[in-house]
């Protein structure tokens, strides 16, 4: 960050704890909401103090989204200690957990998935932080109670619920630099039985250019906007409605520069979400929830010649999810608690590259045991069962304990399993690249489309025999290790956390076959393993009334295990940067996987203004990268 | 323990070596020579679908320069595609003649690492297909189509049988003209390969040393 954008940053928090003085809601005495123990609900699917909780977890509050002044969700969670984002190989954005890629790690708005990934990445910067009330982050695998994708860990959006009986609402607007315009507006009531949200937030900018002598944009400008509806109704003192409709849409210039043509065009992304709960307490010790989402995704883009209007490419992509799901919450004696849930996916994709829809469906099982057998000592005990139409069933366990050591000290240790289905572009890809002239077959299709290439007379080679290509692909898994502590005493607040994450049977693609042109026809197979392991430490201290002090580091070492045994055996060659020339690597050159950074550490302190009803912060976030380019050139 | 002996019989060896090269009074060894050659164009015409053409431009190790000649070359280059001089046309446009005896490999090591042409089993041009085999990952380089730069990859050294039988190794170092440390697909002009190559001008010996 350089000194112009830190300043427009502190000077944009100012203002908008400004306009903010003046609307009717008034924040509360903040420091006595410090002093309350924060609630999270992400780590068991019950309410749970989040001093006592077993797992490493991270909590955002509004309160921190408001003073930190961001205004999209990668911004804030850049923020927190151990989640980055970054651009993967792919050139798309993607969030980063322990060292853990955006593919593996699941999103969820109210404790419901949202789609749309372009290459594995979820792109954060789709949600507004206009609505949350707090974003929950749960590190380490957590297949045991999410099923897919929650290898890395899960994060958690919850939006503002009613609370009060008068009408109350804000509206917020922001400028920026690049012409960027965000403005919300959020009305909110509880009158008795029944309250209502709504919000609305819109993003526009010019974009920028990084690279000004090489035509087009690096971000081309763009336009979205984000409605969000929400009923409660209390039915009767055992029955509760929650019912939500979100709707999301982003339009961005494209353009593209190949062989000194322009191509111009423009994409388009549709988001609906619907998501129906009722709340159905029937004994005091005994509670249900039922939900149905349903949620669709579409994405599309044209890209052509402004003057002879030749297509470049087109593409479109039209994904849905359904989702009956019913829980069980019981408590058998105080702290003791069973929760369980039954539920049913429904899943299909419509695309471009893809012959036919195809549809994914699968059923599931979860059941836990949170429970206190000796008085300090608190364990969940976790597991899930997943049966799939496409891939071998899985069981996911997973076991947590904490043990308090005194008043201000508690240990924690963690071990749980996690998986991710392989995706349906893993699956069902049939694509060619027309200026290039390669081809990826995802594993199902790659059979019949490889004799179909070859009958054409495409092929010179075949690298693989059917039967090789026979057995399904296997779910990506992990298995991971949290071991920590956290010490509160005063006014310090403080958490360390060790993580060791082992990953299995990862799918990359390799050539099954090679072409008349010169080129190759790839496809998925499973066969890396990786893993990350490294540190985390945070510490918070109130240096006085309104001024707060938080530093926050992650070490990380994230390697893939192959790759190390083909250093030790020297087979792993780079390209010196000054003279070009290979150079043998060992296993001290070997930085690990691409794109992690070994040292990530943010620094913040808060000021607020309690008389302005305002405040100052000022943060550093730095990240160091090392060996970078060594790792990028690496062959395989 | 096993260092004195190591050094003992190197030192014996050399001796060999030296005393061999005194006594013998038969035709001297030529010295093996360590060059670079820099910015050999290789233009072509298609490409991208379309077939490719144009001429190959020929290379000799033995004056370590471009040549026009129909005979004397060893490999010649056109776009990402090395042609030898030995096997027959690969069915490709404006293909040169083969009418040499030269062949290739292609040897995995660091270029100091490889020492001798001996062991490797060797390839000609043949019909539909180049003893370097062509294509992204299968021969010299890798093409990434996100950042558009053909890089050679590293590790792979080229192993060349002249076409009178001679021995050759290579090390492609750059795609791009004056070999830039990090090219700009987008910018920087494609088509000019710069490589390191040791030469054993002499004709059956194996050494690179």
């Amino acid at each position: 960050m350089n000194l112009n954008s830190f300043v427009i940053t502190v000077f944009i928090t100012l203002c908008s704890g400004l306009l903010q003085g003046q609307k009717s809601e008034q924040p509360k005495d903040s420091t006595k909401i410090q002093r309350l123990d924060e609630v999270i609900v992400t780590a068991t699917r019950t309410q749970r103090q989040l001093s006592s909780l077993p797992l490493p977890v991270v909590l955002v509050s509004k309160k921190q989204v408001q003073q930190t002044g961001v205004i999209r969700l990668d911004e804030i969670l850049n923020e927190q200690t151990g989640i980055i984002t970054v651009a993967d190989e792919s050139g798309f954005n993607g969030v980063q957990i322990q060292g853990i890629a955006s593919d593996y790690i699941l999103l969820l708005i109210d404790g419901v998935p949202l789609l749309g990934r372009s290459a594995g990445n979820f792109d954060l910067s789709r949600l507004t932080v206009g609505n949350i009330q707090q974003i929950e982050v749960v590190k380490g695998p957590s297949s045991s109670l999410y099923g897919s994708e929650a290898l890395g860990g899960v994060i958690n959006i919850i939006t503002e619920k009613p609370k009060e009986i008068q009408l109350n609402g804000n509206a917020s607007y922001r400028f920026a630099s690049f012409n960027t315009h965000d403005a919300n507006l959020q009305l909110k009531q509880k009158k008795g039985d029944f309250g209502y949200t709504f919000f609305a937030n819109t993003l526009n900018s010019e974009g920028y250019d990084l690279r000004p002598e090489i035509p087009g944009q690096t971000v081309s400008p763009f336009e979205n906007y984000t409605l969000n509806g929400q009923i409660h109704y209390d039915i009767s003192d055992r029955l509760k409605l929650f019912s939500s409709a979100r709707y999301y849409r982003q339009e961005q210039d494209a353009q593209l520069f190949t062989d000194d043509v322009l191509f111009k065009g423009a994409s388009a992304i549709n988001e609906f979400n619907t998501h129906l709960r009722l709340d159905h307490t029937i004994a005091e010790k005994l509670q249900f929830q039922y939900e149905l989402y349903y949620t669709n995704y579409t994405a599309s883009e044209l890209i052509e010649s402004p003057i002879t209007e030749d297509v470049f490419s087109q593409s479109d992509f039209d994904q849905n999810l359904l989702r009956p799901e019913i829980r069980a919450v019981y408590r058998l004696k105080p702290q003791h608690t069973i929760t369980g849930g039954l539920g049913y996916n429904h899943e299909n994709l419509d695309r471009t590259f893809f012959d036919d829809k195809v549809t994914f469906n699968s059923q599931y099982g979860y059941v836990q045991y949170d429970f206190y057998p000796i008085e300090k000592l608190n364990l969940i005990l976790g597991a899930r069962f997943d049966n799939h139409s496409e891939y071998q069933s899985q069981l996911s366990p997973k076991l947590a304990v904490n043990y308090r050591l005194g008043s201000s000290i508690s240990l924690k240790a963690s071990v749980g399993y996690g998986f991710k289905a392989p995706d349906f572009r893993q699956l069902y890809f049939d694509f060619t690249n027309a200026t290039v002239g390669y081809t990826v077959l995802g594993y199902n299709v790659a059979v019949e489309k490889v004799q179909e290439l070859d009958n054409q007379g495409q092929l010179t080679d075949i690298l693989f025999s059917p039967d090789q290509l026979q057995d399904p692909l296997k779910p990506e898994s992990s298995i991971g290790y949290n071991l920590g502590a956290s010490f509160t005493k005063g006014k310090f607040k403080g958490d360390f956390n060790l993580f060791r994450n082992d990953f299995e049977n990862l799918i990359d693609t390799r050539i099954i076959a090679r072409k008349t042109n010169g080129q190759n026809v790839f496809s998925y197979t499973n066969f890396n393993k990786i893993y990350t392991t490294g540190l985390s430490v945070n510490a918070n201290y109130q240096l006085a009334e309104g001024l707060q002090l938080s530093a926050g580091y992650q070490l990380l070492y994230a390697k893939d295990k192959d790759k190390k045994v083909a250093l030790e055996r020297g087979e792993i060659f780079a390209r010196d940067p000054q003279s070009l020339q290979t150079i043998s690597l060992n296993n001290a050159d070997y930085f690990g996987l691409v794109n992690r950074s070994r040292h990530t550490a943010n620094f913040k302190i808060f000021y607020e203004l309690p008389k302005w009803n305002s405040n100052i912060n000022l943060r550093v976030i730095t990240e160091v990268h090392m060996g970078f380019l060594i790792a990028m050139e690496m062959p395989y | 323990m096993k260092t004195p002996f190591k050094f003992i019989s190197l030192l014996a060896f050399s001796l060999l070596i030296a005393s061999c090269s005194e006594d013998d009074n038969g035709p001297t060894l030529d010295p093996v020579a360590s060059n670079t050659a820099s910015n050999i164009p290789a233009p072509q015409t298609g490409g991208q679908g379309e077939p490719t053409g144009g001429p190959f431009t020929k290379f000799s190790f033995a004056t370590g320069a471009i040549t026009t000649s129909d005979t004397e070359w060893d490999i010649a280059f056109r776009g990402t595609t090395i042609a030898v001089n030995g096997g027959t046309i690969t069915g490709t446009n404006d293909e040169p003649e083969r009418n040499g005896d030269a062949a290739a490999h292609i040897a995995t090591g660091t270029f100091a690492s490889i020492l001798t042409a001996e062991g490797f089993t060797y390839a000609q041009d043949a019909d539909t297909a180049f003893a370097i085999p062509t294509g992204s990952d299968n021969g010299w380089y890798n093409y990434n189509f996100m950042t558009n730069v053909v890089s050679p990859i590293p590790g792979r050294i080229l192993v060349v049988r002249t076409h009178d039988g001679k021995y050759a190794k290579v090390e492609f170092l750059s795609y791009y003209r004056d070999a830039p440390t990090s090219p700009d697909g987008f910018v920087d002009e494609s088509r000019f390969y710069t490589f390191n190559y040791v030469y054993n001008p002499n004709a059956g010996e194996t050494s690179f040393e």
